[in-house]
């Protein structure tokens, strides 16, 4: 799990009486959370539902979700990081300032009570989305909210979990973890893997232009990443995997369809809780699988002299000082 | 027509990965999507098993597989710092793939995630 103080979904929808969704929009981005695990549940720890559960919204607007929420807390935007910070300065009861509080664009008291319900629970998740992850202080404000989480295991049960967006992208930092050690950002260029997110992640990667060549797959950068980047992916041939010509096609020198992930192509994807399930394709397709297309174009690269001088090997830590 | 039933298929659109979909469909295309949500309903009604598209398209041109595989494999070979980037919409079994490949290449490794 990374060092995540979490659990799976099947453990919210049995117990969590007290639910907070932070930076995110579950009502129209996850349709189904609050139906099948999160506050509409009935269940043998929480006969009555909804009636014994209570959900708090943060977020910067009143969204869909809100509308679901016993509370809503309007943070002001950017604000997040002090907000989290302010909170485990309260639940271990040390003084934070007037300041302090009016710059979250909340009042004490609304804090005070937060605090005191998420003291007082049963058990507590917290799910953050990208609204927290992906604003100002970025993976700083996750590590925040995670240690808030452990924090309040000093009174309750407690835990958070973020809410992943696009399909297997959990799968994605499982699989890397698995195989490398690292979730994401990873250089293999000393022979051996190496995490280092701002220096090898891809949107810093494509907007200095370090990289040659891309190969993307299950992904439209075309579509979603700053203009610098899209250039640099203009300028450097790059290969696109996709079930649909895309964006990123269109400015790719090779294009592959494949077969879409669990409508005509079998496999394993991960939830969002980290459960893996088995994918059931109904149809099937014209196209091969990524999987088989991935696998074919490592042996074809197999076939080639290795990419260090004279095929040699990698020198591991002999190289390293 | 009758259509098929494939009970307790996998949502794959959003992070609930929802377990429970029960998918009438005639091998084309999927008719119906029972107990998936509006966008689960329009990931699995967009996606048929026509060819929409060619097998692989080259520099603007239509072209086989074999073609595609052998040509990407020669420009990610000759690449100094190749780039893997991705890896939400598809399967861990094709995500182990794409580690292998950034490993077997020295290059850069990276999904969705660092965005």
């Amino acid at each position: 799990m990374g060092g995540k103080v979490t659990c799976t979904l099947g453990e919210v929808k049995q117990r969590a009486d007290f639910i907070v969704y932070w930076g995110g929009n579950p009502a129209e981005c996850h349709p189904r959370h609050f139906t099948k695990y999160t506050i509409m549940q009935k269940s043998k720890f929480l006969p009555r539902g909804r009636k014994d559960r209570t959900m708090v919204l943060v977020d910067i607007r009143e969204t869909k979700s809100a509308k679901a929420a016993d509370i809503f807390l309007q943070v002001r935007p950017g604000k997040d990081f002090e907000l989290i910070t302010i909170l485990r300065a309260l639940v271990k009861g040390q003084h934070v300032g007037d300041a302090q509080i009016a710059e979250t664009g909340l009042t004490r008291e609304v804090l005070d009570d937060l605090v005191q319900r998420m003291k007082t629970c049963k058990f507590g998740c917290m799910f953050f989305g990208m609204g927290l992850s992906m604003t100002r202080g970025k993976h700083m404000n996750s590590a925040a909210l995670l240690t808030l989480a452990a924090e309040l295991n000093a009174f309750t049960k407690f835990v958070a979990m973020p809410m992943r967006g696009h399909g297997n992208v959990t799968g994605a930092d499982v699989i890397m973890r698995w195989q490398t050690g690292y979730p994401f950002g990873i250089s293999f260029n000393r022979g051996y893997p190496r995490y280092n997110p701002g220096e090898f992640s891809t949107v810093d990667v494509l907007v200095r232009g370090d990289c040659d060549a891309a190969f993307i797959i299950g992904a439209d950068p075309g579509a979603t990443m700053p203009q610098p980047a899209i250039d640099h992916l203009k300028r450097i041939p790059t290969i696109v995997l996709d079930p649909h010509v895309t964006h990123t096609s269109r400015l790719a020198r090779i294009h592959i369809t494949t077969a879409p992930q669990g409508i005509a192509a079998p496999g394993t994807a991960y939830r969002m809780d980290e459960i893996p399930l088995p994918l059931k394709p109904a149809l099937k397709s014209p196209y091969p699988t990524d999987e088989e297309v991935v696998r074919r174009i490592n042996q074809a690269i197999a076939q080639k002299p290795f990419w260090l001088p004279e095929g040699s090997q990698p020198q591991m830590l002999n190289a390293q000082v | 027509m009758t259509l098929q039933v494939v009970n307790n298929a996998t949502c794959t659109f959003c992070g609930c990965v929802c377990d429970d979909i029960q998918l009438h469909h005639d091998e084309i295309r999927i008719h119906e999507a029972k107990k998936a949500c509006v966008l689960g309903t329009a990931w699995f009604l967009n996606h048929t098993a026509e060819k929409k598209y060619p097998d692989a398209i080259i520099d603007g041109r239509e072209a086989s597989l074999d073609e595609a595989i052998e040509m990407a494999a020669t420009l990610l070979h000759e690449a100094d710092m190749p780039l893997v980037y991705g890896m939400s919409n598809t399967t861990c079994e094709a995500q182990k793939e794409c580690a292998a490949l950034a490993d077997q290449l020295g290059g850069l490794l990276d999904s969705h995630t660092s965005l």
